[in-house]
């Protein structure tokens, strides 16, 4: 459905896409993943045929996106940041002028409306003004309008920004009821996004492709070795002592809460020391409250992959520990 | 053709929904209505007896509020979709740019026409009151709105290829109104200029002494083809304005 070979970017001094290549088949959920301002909407906006590439090749559905722009602009619906509505006209109407310009023939255009206002549950606002519609109904008219020309590809850039976890969860309910029959391309830097919805996962950093793969994938390849935390009853020293000894183990962390010490065990690649662990403990005739592996998550990829070749180990790494430790519940 | 005259219906409903093409039609006809009055006096008082459209249509007054007019309500075309946004899901449905441009241009020159309409009520005012039936030469009249749409037709766009540069709409109004001051008073320049080059040069641009002729009714080809090839030019401009973002 999509194809892009070595599509490149630059702005006016700063590359902003360098060197892209990537293919979406038909039916699949791809996200588009990375942090701010690494080439995730200006590739959209290529891809839309709002912006033209410096370099590289950009297929969809077959066509040449620059030299048949106006063929490839009806076969995709293009929902941009921030979700730019009319906000003096109403839905109805408006859904009903962008039916038309993007040619929906006159006769159908009063089904086509009602029946992607009934997919986004726009049904009980058809009269009402969008500048008076909250964030979340506003979200859904952007995805009612990139819908109502069925088109064969949709791009959503980033959409669930600005939204409430409930709308979140409903637009994203919508987005997989939606891939059922279209192709999608969505860009986020919401990690649980992708892992909900998507079937495949681009990180993009700085206009590259860092990885690609199913969620699940990244997790598996990207991440090897896993976090441990054991809860004993017994000084730190010795706790460390015991637990550094231990085949797999490569570091222990540790702190006090009351008696008990709390320590974090970062384990080599592919092991998994729970039963030496265990066993150790046992041995020694401590008391264990706790001893559980910590799941990679694909924040963790996005961390390594991203995070660390900005910034090394520095600043934004410790900004994101906490959320790790979050997930053990230990700190 | 079908996304041309939607856009375009979209353009008019869009000024007939904003405020501020109401205040600036409200704002016009006060002017126009201000100019009238001083004619009526003049006609009273019968320091006046022919010239009556002339200074009715080719007076400051009218020029006043079209130079006001015409910058607010073309500033919002394009600045305000670059302002929201909405440029790009515009620009990303499949149409071309041209029936962009032509449907904004057509749109505002619509409601440019619309707020003229009311001033042709002047004409039966003073036809029903007057006792002595002065010369009222449909001709003239005719050639006063010629006038007045020429030369609206290229002030409204030269204001939208103003607003196709920015996303500011109050740089956009005072570029197009100091476009249009220029052009408008290029007549005076001819007036106190010595050089004899550069008055006659100044001359041919000045929209006021255009409209002294077309409101005398003498409908000279010169003027009317400066117009109508400009703003073909000026949108021309426009449309390249708009495709540009596709160079970078």
């Amino acid at each position: 459905m999509i194809k892009v070979e070595q599509l490149t970017k630059h702005y006016a001094g700063t590359v902003a896409v360098d060197n892209l290549s990537f293919n979406v088949s038909e039916g699949e959920i791809v996200g588009f993943l990375g942090p701010n301002g690494a080439g995730k909407t200006t590739t959209m906006r290529i891809l839309a045929g709002y912006l033209p590439a410096t370099g590289g090749e950009i297929e969809v559905a077959g066509r040449d996106v620059f030299r048949e722009s106006l063929e490839v602009r009806k076969r995709i619906g293009y929902l941009p940041e921030n979700c730019p509505l009319y906000l003096d006209m109403r839905v109805d109407e408006y859904l009903e002028y962008r039916a038309g310009i993007k040619g929906v023939s006159p006769r159908a255009v009063r089904s086509r409306v009602d029946g992607v206002k009934e997919k986004c549950g726009l049904q009980e606002v058809g009269t009402r003004i969008i500048g008076q519609l909250s964030k979340g109904f506003r979200q859904r008219v952007g995805l009612a309008d990139a819908l109502v020309h069925d088109p064969q590809l949709l791009i959503l850039d980033e959409p669930t920004v600005g939204l409430d976890p409930a709308q979140i969860r409903q637009v994203r309910q919508l987005i997989r009821e939606l891939a059922r029959t279209h192709t999608i391309l969505l860009s986020t830097h919401i990690l649980p996004e992708v892992e909900t919805t998507c079937d495949r996962v681009l990180i993009i950093n700085e206009g590259r492709i860092i990885a690609s793969g199913t969620p699940k994938e990244l997790e598996q390849n990207l991440l090897t070795g896993s976090r441990i935390t054991v809860d004993i009853k017994v000084p730190e020293e010795r706790a460390r002592e015991n637990l550094e000894t231990l085949l797999g183990v490569k570091s222990v962390s540790t702190y006090m809460v009351d008696e008990w010490t709390v320590a974090e065990i970062e384990c080599d690649e592919h092991e998994d020391p729970r039963e030496a662990i265990f066993t150790s403990v046992v041995e020694a005739g401590w008391k264990m409250r706790e001893l559980r592996q910590h799941k990679k998550t694909l924040e963790d990829v996005f961390v390594e992959l991203v995070v660390d070749r900005n910034g090394g180990d520095g600043v934004e790494r410790s900004g994101i520990q906490p959320a790790r430790s979050e997930l053990g519940g230990a700190s | 053709m079908r996304s041309f005259l939607l856009l375009w219906k979209r353009e008019v409903g869009s000024f007939f929904l904003s405020p501020i093409a109401y205040i600036m039609s409200f704002f016009f006809l006060v002017v126009m209505g201000v100019g009238f009055g001083f004619t009526v006096q003049h006609l009273t008082a019968g320091s006046m007896s022919y010239e009556v459209l002339q200074n009715i249509y080719a007076s400051f007054f009218p020029w006043l509020s079209v130079l006001i007019a015409v910058p607010v309500l073309t500033m919002r075309s394009f600045a305000e979709e670059r302002k929201f946004g909405t440029i790009e899901t515009l620009m990303t449905a499949p149409v071309s740019d041209t029936a962009v441009v032509l449907s904004k241009y057509f749109g505002c020159l619509l409601f440019y026409v619309v707020m003229w309409i009311p001033t042709i009520s002047y004409i039966f005012i003073i036809n029903k009151f007057s006792t002595t039936k002065i010369a009222l030469d449909p001709g003239a009249l005719l050639g006063a709105y010629l006038g007045g749409l020429l030369i609206g037709g290229l002030f409204v766009a030269i204001g939208i290829f103003c607003s196709s540069f920015t996303s500011n709409q109050i740089v956009a109004a005072i570029m197009s109104f100091a476009v249009m001051m220029m052009l408008f008073m290029a007549g005076l320049v001819s007036h106190i200029s010595n050089i004899e080059w550069v008055a006659r040069l100044t001359g041919y641009f000045s929209s006021l002494a255009h409209m002294m002729d077309f409101s005398r009714g003498v409908v000279d080809s010169r003027p009317v083809v400066y117009y109508v090839t400009s703003t073909v030019a000026v949108l021309f401009a426009t449309i390249r304005v708009v495709e540009a973002r596709k160079w970078k």
